[in-house]
Parts: C-alpha cells; structure tokens; sequence
C-alpha cells in the first residue's frame, strides 16, 4: 500500500507527461522496462520534485568519468547499507 | 538487480558492502571519527608480541604499497589488542577488497560510497586515501559522491512513499 495512489503515467500532462515519456525511454534502454518505474512515478503528483531529481539522475547517472556498471555498482551499495529494498 | 554482472559479481558486491558497512561500524564505535582518545588503546607495532606482530608488518606493508604511508592504521593496531579479531577482519579485508569478478578499484570506490552513504569519517579518509593514491582525482571523488547523494535521495522517497519493488531480475 502506497502512502498516496500513484499517478498513472498515460493520463498525465505537460512537463510529468515529458518526464515520464523520457524515464521510460531510459528505462526501456537501459533494462528493457515497459512502464515507468514506481520511483519516478511517486514524484508525478510534484512536477517541480520530478523535474529536480530527474535533472540530477540525468547530471549524476548519466554524465561523468565512470562507467554506467561503476555508478550502478555504487548506488546499489548505498542502497543496500540504506536498507532499501525498493 | 539489473546490474549487468553475474551472481559471483552480485555476491562480491554485497560482501563489499557489509564489509564497508561494519568496518565503518567498528571505527566509529571505536572512537576514530572523532578527534578524542580511541575507546581501546591501539597497541604499538614494535612493541608487539609474536601474535600479532607478523601481522601487523603485514598490514604495514599493504599500506605502504596502497597509499605510500609508512604507519599501521590505528584502527588495525586496535584490534591487535585481540589477535584472533585482527586475523579475521584482515584475511576478511583481503579476500573481499582485492581484483575478483569486480575490480579492486570499483571495490574500493564502492566501499568509499557505503562509507559516505552511513557517514563514517574514518573510513571515508582510509578508503580515499587508498583511491588517490591509485590515481582517483577530485571528479572521481566527487562522482563516488554524487551517486550516494542522488540514491539516498531516491531510497527515501520510496522508503517514506511505501512503494513496491517493479524492477524485476533480468
């Protein structure tokens, strides 16, 4: 159960509408997903949320001197010292 | 996982991370992130008694070699109050942090992350020390960074949103 409903990325508009279009671009490249993921849609009820994080998933996953496999490597680490299990 | 390595890689990474995560634990219930006297006084190297001497020239020798420093970390000399302790955690270090289906320098900056993600000073300054000296810049520290930061982001929002996990294995 969710804290709040999740919005469903076909209804949605505007700037969510062009997030979501391109994190699940991303998504579908990068692990062959055919929605977008949980985590991004939890932010669709706040554009401007949604916008800053995806601005720095873009300038802190996707850009720099690592491989992609070296940033995942370390953000799976985080995440499992995080005790996140999403 | 969607890592793209296989379960060996999957199991290395995970053994890195509880490493880091307790090695992070010990140094900072032993006081070393701090600035006053460690919780147990570290034992002196030349003073040390054959079982746990060897041991500490070796580990003296692996920090010269992986940052150019000629001292015994204190949190190494610490646990030489207790032999069987200092072996275990050493031969642990080793097995876990050197080339393997993952890199020693991927272990490492991911080490350096966990370290940075539970906000262990000491162990940010030992793992750093070692990146530098293999020749990680100030980007590359900064990208370590940057990863933790971002992910500690998006882990709280799914923690504090109970979201379910829709990122299968494949």
């Amino acid at each position: 159960m969710t804290t709040i409903p999740l919005p469903d990325p076909a209804s949605a508009i505007g700037k969510v509408r062009e997030i979501f279009d391109a994190v699940l671009a991303r998504e579908r490249r990068v692990f062959g997903a055919t929605s977008v993921s949980n985590i991004w849609r939890c932010m669709g009820h706040s554009p401007a949320l949604l916008e800053a994080n995806w601005n720095r998933s873009r300038a802190l996953m996707q850009r720099g001197r690592f491989t992609p496999l070296q940033r995942e490597l370390i953000a799976t680490a985080v995440s499992a010292a995080n005790s996140c299990h999403y | 996982m969607r890592l793209g390595v296989d379960a060996v890689g999957v199991t290395e990474l995970m053994g890195v991370t509880e490493h880091a995560r307790a090695m992070s634990t010990v140094a900072g219930a032993l006081g070393l992130d701090g600035e006053g006297q460690p919780l147990v006084r570290p034992v002196d190297p030349a003073a040390a008694d054959a079982s746990a001497g060897p041991m500490l020239s070796e580990i003296q020798e692996w920090h010269r070699a992986a940052t150019g420093k000629l001292d015994v970390p204190v949190l190494w000399r610490i646990l030489a109050r207790n032999p069987y302790y200092l072996e275990a955690t050493w031969r642990k270090e080793q097995a876990l942090m050197g080339d393997g289906a993952l890199s020693a320098r991927d272990k490492r900056r991911t080490a350096l992350g966990v370290a940075m993600a539970v906000r262990g000073r000491y162990m940010i300054e030992q793992h750093g020390a070692i990146l530098r000296h293999a020749g990680d810049i100030d980007a590359d520290v900064l990208e370590v960074l940057g990863v933790v930061d971002h992910y500690t982001t998006l882990n709280t929002l799914s923690d504090a949103m109970q979201i379910e996990s829709d990122i299968r294995p494949g």
